[in-house]
């Protein structure tokens, strides 16, 4: 893993963001003033319960959206401004999406899904297969790819998304209540995989409403009603490493 | 660039990929376009056919002979005042010849056309025979494959010598050779000495229906009776020539006509001009169907492809906001579905080309045996047509998928991935 050195810059930085929705007449606050950095190689949670405006956050800290209000600052450029192409392609370059329904394209196989970011990056074919193999490989899909979505399990779709989410090797590895959709054994060993992402020096963001999958963390910020509740170290982050060995199951 | 053609190959896999999908669908969005390709590709080969026919009796006839006769080949003048006018006689039409100094040559050709031949004891009915000079063997109409055109000697003699038509000899003789047998016509015993080649086209098939037998012969045969008035052939020479030739055959008519400075002509001076002209209003109407019949089925085409192109985009929503957040921009969106619908058209015009190969072979080689004036037609299709073809489905895809493409790309990408 590409290791990033901001010499102790911030990977991201939030200054007073707000995003107002206008709905009729009304104006509805998602986010009111939110504050937040986020250095390489942190493993940060943001939790809060529906309505929190975490979805929103996590939209803009994607750069799927932008801020109404307030600057965000990703590996020092200022991409609050940015218009929809320029977004495309921080997406694409610097943020790496992990979602609860996975999203990945039912029509093609894992290894195409996985591919996906390097086409729209412009790698050659030959230099596209050879990088998703290794990241479906690192996964431990290796001999899974041909497979469709359809043909996988719900825990083998999320380590197809996350590989798909590597291929760039982005910034920051932004996830959306990866386990809300798994069952708990499989959800365990999503979140083993995240844990070892973090220990190849990733910079992991967790959006979830649950506190078991929060604790996985070093740091927890609450949202409520749009802004920043509370914000902690988790002192005793779940470690895998103690109880057992990383080990994926197939 | 590199980035484009990875993003284009994507696409193009994409559009295979739903093709795939969907493919009754497809097919049935395409029959549009399979129908409107299939009327220019229809379109062209019976244009190409019909140069084809127009081309080879320009060459029959030759580009640089004009005809002077009673009857206007291009039917441009009033039918009733052609009618009427009065037969040119073979005084006449010797009188021309041998007075005209700008001709290469000039020959009689007088016409009966209820001809009736015997060999054997076989009657044969439905041909023309025709009564001409020997020189009418130096014409491209009277090129002989077998055996040779009867001489100036044989002419003057009026020796009861034939040249037969490739049908009339094919019809008789069938594959034994002609020359030196005898046939009767009214009674009277005539040697064949020669066949001409095959020139029969669309538009000159009655030409292989012909006997060909000394002018003097054909008088005191038909003198009596004949109907028709006699032409003229004249041969310039030279295309360029044409005008010279053309103006002292009509000075030459006028004074053996009697007319007055102040009067009309009273014949006409054919040109194959005059056949490019019929082709012309012939190839005017196929255009003007095709044409019309083509826009129409393209416009259905569009619509059939640019709804489905919607309904396309909103089922793939959803993919639509995925490849968005993996880095996918707006335009990278638009291609991929101006591409599938561009690729929808394409598998179109290839279907219709297809279908229309298998139509125009068949109908080509089977059509000419029932009907043999259909012989002009070609087992192929034109090659500029299966281009225009192409380009012209790959022009309609782009337009129908357009709109559709639009809407793909302004899809908003937080809302689509929340879509199921």
């Amino acid at each position: 893993m590409e290791s990033i050195n901001l010499n102790g810059q911030p990977l991201i930085k939030l200054k007073h963001i707000s995003r107002v929705y206008q709905v009729g007449v009304e104006q509805v606050f998602a986010l009111r003033d939110i504050s937040l950095e986020i250095f390489p190689n942190e493993y940060v949670a943001i939790m809060g319960p529906s309505g929190s405006g975490k979805s929103t956050l996590m939209n803009i800290i994607g750069c799927l959206d932008t801020p109404t209000g307030g600057e965000y600052i990703l590996k020092g450029i200022n991409v609050s401004e940015m218009n929809d192409n320029e977004l495309a392609e921080i997406r694409n370059k610097e943020i790496g999406f992990v979602f609860q329904m996975f999203n990945l394209l039912p029509r093609s196989n894992a290894l195409k899904n996985v591919e996906l970011p390097l086409v729209y990056a412009g790698i050659a074919k030959s230099k596209r297969i050879e990088i998703a193999k290794e990241a479906l490989a690192d996964v431990g899909l290796g001999d899974r790819m041909t497979h469709k979505p359809n043909e996988l399990s719900g825990g083998q779709r999320q380590r197809v998304a996350i590989a798909r989410a590597l291929v760039t090797k982005p910034s920051l590895i932004l996830a959306d209540e990866p386990t809300g959709n798994l069952d708990s054994k499989s959800g365990e060993d999503i979140m083993k995989l995240f844990h070892q992402l973090w220990k190849n020096g990733n910079t992991i963001v967790l959006v979830t409403h649950e506190a078991e999958i929060a604790r996985n963390a070093h740091r927890i910020i609450r949202l409520r009603d749009g802004l920043i509740e509370k914000e902690e170290l988790n002192p005793n982050p779940y470690n895998y490493d103690k109880a057992t060995d990383v080990k994926v199951s197939g | 660039m590199l980035k484009f053609l990875a993003e284009f190959a994507e696409s193009f896999r994409i559009s295979i990929e739903s093709l795939r999908a969907n493919k009754l669908r497809a097919f049935l969005a395409t029959l549009g376009v399979v129908i409107g390709i299939s009327f220019v590709v229809l379109m062209g080969w019976a244009l190409s056919g019909l140069d084809n026919a127009l081309q080879e009796s320009i060459n029959l006839i030759g580009e640089d002979m004009i005809y002077v006769d009673k009857w206007d080949w291009s039917g441009g003048k009033r039918w009733k005042e052609v009618r009427n006018r009065k037969e040119i006689t073979l005084e006449q039409a010797k009188e021309l010849i041998e007075n005209i100094t700008t001709a290469v040559v000039a020959v009689p050709v007088a016409v009966t056309w209820r001809g009736e031949i015997k060999y054997g004891n076989d009657n044969y009915q439905g041909l023309s025979i025709v009564g001409t000079s020997a020189d009418f063997g130096i014409l491209p109409a009277g090129d002989v494959t077998n055996g040779r055109f009867f001489s100036k000697f044989e002419e003057t003699t009026t020796a009861n010598v034939a040249v037969l038509g490739y049908k009339v000899a094919e019809t008789i003789f069938g594959d034994s050779d002609p020359v030196g047998n005898f046939i009767k016509i009214k009674g009277r015993k005539f040697e064949v000495i020669g066949v001409v080649k095959k020139q029969g086209t669309m538009l000159m098939d009655f030409i292989d229906n012909r006997v060909y037998v000394p002018i003097g012969n054909f008088m005191s045969l038909f003198g009596g009776e004949h109907l028709r008035s006699t032409s003229i052939g004249i041969k310039a020479g030279s295309i360029e020539r044409l005008d010279e030739v053309r103006e002292e055959a009509r000075g030459l008519m006028r004074t053996i006509r009697n007319l007055k400075p102040w009067e009309e002509d009273d014949f006409s001076i054919n040109e194959t001009k005059a056949f490019e002209e019929v082709v012309g209003t012939l190839r005017l109407y196929v255009w003007g169907i095709g044409l019309g019949m083509t826009v129409l089925s393209f416009i259905v085409g569009i619509i059939g492809i640019m709804n489905i192109m919607y309904v396309s985009v909103a089922e793939r929503t959803k993919e639509i906001g995925i490849r968005k957040s993996i880095g996918a921009k707006n335009r990278s969106i638009l291609f991929q579905f101006i591409i599938e619908a561009a690729m929808l058209c394409s598998v179109g015009a290839l279907t219709s080309l297809f279908l229309c190969s298998i139509l125009v072979f068949v109908v080509a080689n089977i059509l000419p045996k029932l009907i043999p004036e259909t012989a002009f037609l070609r087992p192929f299709i034109p090659a500029d047509f299966i281009v225009i073809a192409s380009v012209v489905a790959i022009i309609v895809g782009i337009l129908a998928g357009l709109l559709p493409a639009l809407r793909a790309a302004r899809v908003d990408p937080i809302e689509s991935l929340r879509y199921e």
